[in-house]
């Protein structure tokens, strides 16, 4: 199950990371990131029965630590490695509902029950989106700053 | 070369670097952390001011006692990763192999020219990573393909978009709205339909330019974060009303 989830993750972080138009030899560690974290944020939601924003933020630090060594290797700066790893995390599903439930009560203004129930869905689902966008970032930024050396000389060629 | 025209040309130049870098997704520390890693390579003091349009480099002659100053237009394209290690890479270069300031330009249009994935590359892995989304949030096998073919429409009106230098909004408003609108097909079939359309417009969320405004906001740099967070917004806005179109008219088949 974990495999699988590792599997589609790596696919949707290499399709997101292409938009961006990273060099080429990042793809694989890309792939690797991505497949580490989410399997990482489904086990800790589904055995350990974390909160998919607590879930995140591990997933996230698990990320950002693992993007130190990969980003020495591939000499790529870490966020170009991280930052599509991280995408395949975004909660669509929530923004989806959030959405939804925006446009439901616009057009439910005059029911005063059905719109507060609308609006209640909307900053629910809207509230969960953002918190976990931003702690995902920051758990995947967490790491330079314990190693702010390591992640700055990521691009550094052997000294001629 | 005089002094005073070296300082111009190292101004002139650091400018063009550091706009490249702002225009094309590198978050703000790294452009700052960068450019004056090349101005030291040259034994040249350098402060950068940015803002989300323009950015001023001002390079300090400390025995003529005078500072020179350029102001440099910043020009928005796509997200360019490559061009983020490249550049980061070359300063490391100049300054560990003390490259003259002809060879540091040499090697930035060389960086530059490098060639970028295929279109064509990218509207499939970028439809491939919609399905592999729409899998991940429990999609069926009916809805996943659904998923690819709604993103690769979409994705292949916004290349196109892009490519007449339509208005960005009106770009994501079309996209969306294009991807949405295939994707609600699944609700006349037996399938997980509200994943689908859940997933149909994701590939149009920002998220480089998100998780840059939040990195920019923790190191320091609250005003540009704060700018590219409502940009973001933005964009998500623009998103929301391409997806609203499609649920308006498809609102019957949602319940």
């Amino acid at each position: 199950m974990l495999l699988i989830d590792g599997f589609f993750a790596a696919i949707a972080g290499c399709g997101f990371g292409a938009i961006s138009n990273p060099p080429r030899r990042a793809f694989l560690y890309i792939a690797i990131l991505a497949a580490i974290g989410h399997a990482l944020r489904t086990l800790l939601m589904g055995t350990f029965a974390f909160d998919i924003a607590t879930a995140s933020l591990c997933a996230g630090i698990l990320i950002g630590f693992t993007s130190l060594p990969l980003g020495r290797i591939s000499y790529c700066p870490a966020t170009v490695l991280y930052i599509p790893a991280l995408l395949p995390m975004i909660p669509g599903k929530f923004a989806y509902n959030s959405i939804f439930s925006m446009i439901l009560f616009v057009q439910n203004i005059n029911d005063e029950i059905v719109s507060a129930y609308y609006m209640e869905k909307f900053f629910a689902n809207f509230m969960v989106t953002c918190s976990v966008i931003f702690l995902l970032a920051v758990g995947a930024t967490f790491p330079v700053f314990v190693f702010p050396n390591k992640a700055y000389r990521m691009t550094r060629h052997q000294k001629k | 070369m005089d002094k005073k025209e070296r300082f111009t040309a190292v101004a002139k130049f650091l400018g063009k670097y550091a706009s490249h870098q702002m225009g094309c997704g590198v978050h703000t520390s790294r452009v700052v952390r960068n450019t004056k890693r090349l101005s030291e390579s040259f034994d040249i003091d350098v402060a950068v001011s940015l803002f989300q349009r323009t950015l001023t480099i001002s390079v300090y002659d400390h025995e003529a006692n005078r500072v020179h100053s350029e102001l440099v237009e910043i020009q928005h394209q796509p997200i360019l990763f490559i061009h983020n290690a490249s550049l980061s890479a070359l300063s490391w270069e100049a300054l560990d192999n003390h490259l003259t300031l002809d060879e540091v330009k040499k090697k930035y249009d060389e960086a530059l020219a490098a060639p970028l994935l295929h279109p064509l590359f990218i509207l499939i892995l970028a439809s491939l990573a919609n399905l592999s989304f729409c899998k991940l949030f429990g999609g069926d096998i009916v809805a996943m393909i659904i998923v690819f073919v709604a993103t690769a429409s979409g994705f292949y009106l916004k290349q196109c978009m892009t490519r007449w230098h339509c208005n960005n909004h009106l770009t994501f408003i079309a996209s969306a709205f294009t991807a949405s609108f295939i994707a609600a097909s699944s609700f006349f079939l037996d399938t997980t339909s509200e994943i689908a359309m859940a997933t149909s417009v994701l590939f149009l969320i920002p998220g480089v330019p998100l998780v840059n405004g939040v990195i920019d906001i923790i190191e320091g740099y609250t005003l540009i974060g704060v700018t590219r967070l409502i940009n973001c917004a933005l964009m998500i806005l623009c998103i929301a009303v391409g997806l609203g179109g499609t649920l308006m008219i498809f609102q019957n088949s949602l319940f």
